[in-house]
């Protein structure tokens, strides 16, 4: 009895040791790399304990403008995701199976697609003589050629597609785990279409909109591909800003620094988010 | 089902599906419609029908090489994550011990990082420990990104089968390499193979930890496609991505055959 306890003990043991070894060394360790070279100095006196990145990264204004930009243009896409992604996931989970897999096919099939594809999709249609101009001019809508390129509401419209599918899928499991009955028991006592989503459907799939709320916010801090191709050099967010210090300036200290704010920002939100649904530490 | 819905709110719910389902799909259309174009610029209508962008493409030798280093790339992190992944994934479902949610979430944190923040570590580590990434630095950054998905698609299978069969095994007298060779590797089979599917499709289209790790003389297929598209974007551009479209339709399609796709969602 004590030798089979011991070992079934010595066999999960074997078989985590693998991965976790593995996480230690590629994941875990260079992010605490990552976060020593932003507080070491680099050059000929490297090694030094050292601030200087970070009083960089909060003197310099361009930083806080580019802060306020990614932020700004991550609730923005957040909520557009809330107000499309709710009503679809609603919709999807109450269609038949046929249509029900092929709107699960629309979503799913752009979100294998690589971002880099996608939006390059994006340019295309947005883009100098591209589709939304030739649409809007047969349309006579607009006499000239209109581009969406290099603007914010560019940025927006191509990041919401990339990310909606997240917000759709989160909402779409919750609204699955939910009796159809309670709705229909609300609708049986009087309560009219809208009342029933508004005081039953849209309080019990609160918790999936939040994750994917979450989820999305958090994706579109720290996007990339999409922000830098749609938006240009001329509307930097943080992402691009750190491609920048690592591969242009090689400003590797700098470009630390401002990883590690955005690592803070992802965690303060997805920290208390975890805990509060007991996905860290309570249940799994 | 569910209390009648209100007419115009069915009307409404069409309008707004075909809205949404244009939105999603355009993207993709207009990169295959901009592939058969006989214009080098990537303008809309396209002035007529070709295939010339495919042949450019097929005669490239840039594209060709980056085709094949994402395919490299691609196996390789599917047979390291699922071979690290698979056994987590027995350990962490069919087991209990102490600490087992917490190195559940040590597994699943990969997911919750953005990308980009350790593919700069793992440059620091590569540049201040070797010459730099390689290849070998890729499939490593891309296996600690899939291997979430793989422990999470074999334990979401193992939850479907019967523990007692290992049991029994046990009880028999089978020796671990048998119970694990006969009884439990073939329980995860439908897993390993989702989780497979999912490391592929994300390592092939990976672009943010490939462009953020930088490895010299590495230049994958979306690498290739964002540099293309950053300076001077023309239709062989769209004939590459409508490839990899393609690939992925027929992925998906194969995903949805063999597992459902609801089961995913």
């Amino acid at each position: 009895m004590a030798s089979a306890s011991r070992s079934t003990n010595r066999e999960p043991a074997f078989l985590l040791t693998p991965g976790l070894f593995f996480l230690i060394i590629a994941f875990f360790f260079p992010t605490f790399l990552l976060l020593a070279q932003s507080v070491l100095t680099v050059g000929p006196d490297a090694g030094e304990l050292t601030l200087e990145h970070y009083q960089k990264a909060f003197a310099d204004s361009f930083y806080a403008g580019v802060a306020f930009r990614t932020l700004r243009l991550a609730l923005l896409i957040t909520l557009i995701c809330l107000l499309i992604g709710f009503p679809l996931a609603i919709i999807i989970s109450r269609a038949s199976r046929i249509v029900r897999s092929l709107l699960i096919l629309m979503i799913v099939l752009p979100l294998m697609t690589s971002v880099v594809i996608r939006t390059f999709g994006w340019l295309v249609i947005l883009g100098q003589g591209g589709v939304l101009s030739w649409v809007l001019q047969a349309l006579g809508l607009v006499d000239g050629t209109v581009s969406l390129m290099r603007t914010e509401a560019g940025i927006v419209i191509a990041m919401v597609q990339v990310l909606l599918p997240f917000m759709v899928l989160t909402t779409l499991g919750n609204l699955n785990q939910m009796s159809p009955s309670l709705e229909e028991a609300a609708r049986v006592m009087g309560a009219g279409f809208f009342r029933s989503i508004w005081h039953v459907t849209l309080p019990m799939s609160a918790p999936g909109l939040a994750s994917g709320a979450v989820l999305v916010f958090a994706l579109s801090i720290s996007s990339f591909i999409t922000p830098s191709l749609v938006g240009g050099v001329r509307l930097p967010v943080i992402a691009s800003s750190i491609y920048q210090q690592m591969t242009g300036s090689f400003d590797w200290g700098f470009g630390a620094a401002l990883s590690v704010l955005l690592l803070g920002a992802t965690l303060v939100l997805m920290v208390p988010y975890l805990i509060a649904t007991g996905r860290l530490g309570g249940r799994s | 089902m569910t209390a009648a819905t209100p007419g115009f709110v069915k009307l409404l719910s069409i309008t707004f599906v075909l809205a949404i389902a244009v939105y999603m799909l355009v993207p993709l259309i207009v990169v295959i419609a901009s592939s058969l174009s006989t214009s080098q610029f990537l303008v809309f209508p396209p002035p007529g029908f070709s295939l010339r962008w495919y042949t450019e493409v097929f005669n490239s030798d840039a594209y060709l090489s980056a085709g094949w280093t994402s395919l490299k790339l691609a196996l390789f992190t599917v047979a390291a994550s699922v071979a690290l992944g698979t056994p987590a994934a027995i350990a962490l479902s069919r087991f209990r011990f102490p600490g087992r949610s917490f190195l559940s979430a040590i597994f699943l944190s990969p997911l919750l990082l953005p990308s980009l923040i350790f593919a700069i570590g793992l440059l620091i580590v590569f540049s201040r420990y070797g010459d730099g990434p390689s290849l070998t630095g890729l499939v490593i950054g891309h296996t600690v990104i899939t291997l979430p998905y793989v422990i999470r698609t074999v334990s979401a299978n193992l939850i479907d089968m019967d523990p007692h069969l290992d049991e029994a095994a046990r009880i028999m007298g089978a020796r671990w390499w048998q119970r694990y060779l006969l009884v439990i590797l073939p329980q995860c089979r439908t897993g390993m193979a989702a989780g497979a599917f999912f490391a592929f499709n994300i390592s092939f289209d990976d672009a943010v930890i490939a462009l953020f790790m930088r490895a010299p003389n590495v230049e994958t297929l979306p690498m290739r496609i964002y540099s293309t598209l950053e300076f001077s974007p023309d239709p062989s551009v769209a004939a590459v991505s409508t490839i990899m479209i393609l690939l992925t339709i027929f992925m998906v399609l194969l995903l949805d055959r063999i597992f459902g796709l609801s089961k995913i969602a």
